[in-house]
């Protein structure tokens, strides 16, 4: 029992141990040019999006982005996120910018630094075409508004007096509009028309203008680094005076946005001219490196780790002392009384708070392995008291310690009783993979998220997410049938 | 001579249950001893004493040159436990159920302990278990898994896989009562080849029969106490009443 506490209190110096080590590494062999990690969502297009034939991010923001890197002789990284957790991880100092269309507003400039303003836009209020009673501000009171949570928007629509539903993107707001779920948003009139563009729907309209203000969007900083704030508006300034900004505005919106008073913006639609058939054939390659590079080895190591932890917490919870046995009580308690959700912030954006600052791939791997294992950690206890009690007995007549007990007799006779429901645990952790997203990690529903917002063609895509899924399940489950005969063959 | 078992002062309680009130006894080496008993009776956990399978409350249990107190056993963990795996490491097991490993084969039952815990050859150890198994009648029968086998054939693996440890004494609990009564036969006669080749054997039975055929001692436990003992006669003509009621009401049911 000792040499088994020994190994728990290792793992969790290995496991507390690595952030510490990997950016001591990092910043040994520095290069001269400064990386700057940006955060930006590449679900919101014309600004933020995964161009579909080249797969890169891409958009109005993300070029500016990358003129200005440029300008000031930045490194720069691309961090993809959904838009509410794209303040969160400049919190946990995961990201050290963010692009995507960010409107200047008291609050966010009580927390954050905003760069020179280089898109000038204004509000608008959309709902479904059939809706003729929502035309300004004043007519959304006690109607239902989708949002997203941290955008400055839903303030506009609080204010106004309308009942807030939070979503994450605007594709998918426009899909609950027109299915008459919710009765309107208020967006940017340039991302509204981007989406009208690109998707050819008449099932949605502009309804009119959200209050007559116009909003400056900047890029933000943490409030802490000033000196990249500066080295940005030197970079702003020079693109403007030599014509750059003026140059992929043009590209995109047909007019100066950088400038307030653009006039008449014409958007040309990011994503236009594809059949279904051709976005599911587009998506499905990156949909399948989602799955290969995200959920796939996300779920292995998370499976692998959390048995193990698994099979400590079980072990301590038979154990004859309430000092080994308690802690793994509480441990498997937390862990089945709390979301996977909360625990995969709070390892993300409430760890870093204490110095344990992991990467995406870490984070998720570490949440989701301290979830199996605190619900596969059951499963083995319960495995364990299953093999007869005389199992131990004889063990012990011919000499056994504990240790070799467990390893060559008991653990073998339990497994073959464990292997049932810990398949469910791991086809259960596979889908569970899709929650990852929200620690900025790309799997493969997040590329299905990705290539509905460009194409809005939301069935196809999430109904191609499924296939995909249940291929990896139906993969397992033969895997589970083979490894039930291989465990069980002595058993007649 | 010295007896091989030596048992003085054995105590145990579980709760309030007194199920061992001073129990004496001494096995000589070579010998046949019988414990018999109504149910309750403490004999079980004699035996299961005699194993550490039970740690017994007060008492010595001495095989051979190991012997464990267990009024002063070693506070320490460590020590406490190589004081009763040497005393265990002279006996071998063999248990009503047969308690079979089931996940491995009859040859991996018996070289189990012999290479996990006595470390021998892996060669030496199969060598070793083909002769038990033909010693007990179940050559050829290495690969199969215990549940392919018959009760009887079980039993004969369990008593194989006790001796692969080279035990002093063999410890033998009910080995036939969990049997159909047709292959109670081939399991006694296993016991009665291994009583006449002078293997010492402490066995609980109800099988009287058989008893008064192998038992160089008779040990009657009644209450948690010795009631009665003496050679293979004390079934044939009992002195005290508890142990002839106890024998009427055997033979009856037979």
């Amino acid at each position: 029992m000792r040499r088994v506490l020994i190994l728990l209190v290792l793992l969790l110096g290995a496991i507390l141990a690595m952030p510490a080590i990997a950016p001591a590494a990092s910043a040994a062999d520095a290069p001269s040019r400064p990386v700057v990690r940006v955060g930006t969502e590449g679900t919101y297009p014309p600004f933020s999006y995964i161009d579909p034939k080249s797969g890169e991010v891409t958009g109005f923001d993300i070029e500016v982005a990358r003129a200005v890197a440029a300008k000031a002789g930045w490194d720069l990284k691309i961090v993809r996120g959904t838009f509410d957790s794209l303040f969160p991880a400049m919190d946990a100092g995961r990201i050290d910018m963010i692009a995507n269309q960010i409107t200047i507003n008291p609050d966010r400039e009580a927390h954050y630094l905003f760069s020179t303003p280089y898109t000038y836009s204004h509000g608008v209020i959309v709902t479904a075409a059939g809706t003729d009673d929502i035309t300004t501000l004043a007519d959304l009171k006690g109607r239902t508004a989708a949002q997203s949570q941290t955008s400055n928007w839903t303030q506009v629509a609080k204010d106004a007096g309308a009942k807030v539903q939070y979503v994450d993107q605007f594709s998918q707001t426009a899909a609950l509009l027109a299915q008459g779920r919710v009765d309107a948003t208020i967006n940017d009139n340039i991302a509204v028309l981007d989406y009208l563009a690109t998707s050819g729907s008449t099932k949605i309209k502009i309804a009119g203008d959200a209050g007559d203000e116009v909003n400056k969007q900047a890029l933000v900083f943490p409030k802490s680094d000033s000196a990249l704030r500066d080295q940005a508006d030197a970079a702003l300034a020079a693109l403007k005076a030599d014509g750059t900004l003026a140059r992929i505005s043009q590209k995109y919106f047909k007019s100066d946005v950088t400038v307030p008073n653009a006039g008449q913006v014409h958007v040309k639609g990011s994503d236009v001219g594809r059949s279904t058939a051709q976005v599911v054939r587009d998506a499905a390659w990156p949909m399948l490196r989602g799955t290969l590079k995200g959920t796939i080895p996300l779920t292995i190591v998370s499976f692998v780790v959390g048995l193990l932890i698994a099979l400590l917490a079980a072990l301590a919870r038979i154990s004859s002392s309430w000092w080994v046995r308690a802690p793994a009580r509480v441990y498997i308690s937390i862990i089945r009384g709390t979301p996977l959700l909360v625990q995969l912030f709070i390892v993300f954006y409430g760890l870093p708070e204490l110095g344990v600052d992991l990467p995406s791939f870490p984070a998720a791997c570490l949440a989701l392995s301290l979830n199996v294992g605190g619900y596969a950690a059951e499963i083995i206890r319960a495995s364990i008291l299953a093999v007869p009690r005389g199992q131990f007995e004889a063990a012990t007549t011919i000499g056994m310690g504990y240790a070799r007990t467990m390893r060559r007799i008991v653990l073998p006779q339990a497994a073959r009783i464990a292997v049932p429901p810990l398949s469910n645990t791991l086809l259960s952790l596979i889908k569970d993979t899709s929650l990852a997203s929200v620690v900025l990690m790309t799997e493969l529903f997040r590329e299905a998220q990705v290539a509905a917002s460009v194409s809005t063609r939301f069935m196809a895509l999430y109904c191609l997410a499924a296939l995909y899924y249940w291929i990896i399940c139906y993969v397992v489950s033969l895997g589970q049938n083979a490894l039930e005969k291989r465990v069980g063959r002595y058993a007649v | 001579m010295t007896a091989l078992v030596e048992v003085t002062g054995l105590e145990k309680s579980f709760g309030d249950h007194r199920v061992l009130r001073g129990v004496d006894l001494a096995v000589d080496s070579g010998t046949a001893t019988v414990l018999l008993g109504p149910s309750g009776s403490g004999k079980t956990t004699v035996l299961r004493s005699l194993n550490v399978l039970e740690i017994p409350d007060r008492g010595v249990v001495r095989i051979d040159d190991a012997s464990v107190d267990f009024a002063s056993l070693p506070r320490d963990k460590r020590e406490r436990n190589r004081a009763i795996g040497a005393l265990r490491a002279r006996s071998g097991m063999v248990f009503q159920a047969h308690n079979l490993f089931p996940h491995m084969t009859v040859l991996g039952n018996l070289i189990e302990g012999p290479v996990q815990v006595q470390r021998l050859p892996r060669e030496e150890a199969v060598a070793q278990a083909r002769v038990l198994l033909e010693q007990v009648g179940l050559a050829g029968r290495e690969d199969a898994y215990p549940a392919q086998l018959s009760g009887g054939q079980q039993q004969r693996v369990g008593i194989a896989r006790a001796l692969a440890l080279k035990p002093e004494v063999l410890l033998l609990d009910e080995p036939t009562s969990a049997l159909d009564p047709e292959l109670v036969g081939e399991v006694l006669a296993v016991i009665r080849d291994l009583a006449a080749e002078g293997l010492t054997l402490v066995i609980v039975t109800h099988e009287v029969r058989f008893a008064r055929d192998v038992a160089d001692q008779v040990l009657f436990l009644d209450g948690g106490v010795i009631a009665e003992r003496g050679g293979a006669e004390v079934l044939e003509d009992p002195r005290e009443e508890r142990t002839k009621q106890f024998l009427a009401r055997v033979l009856e049911a037979r």
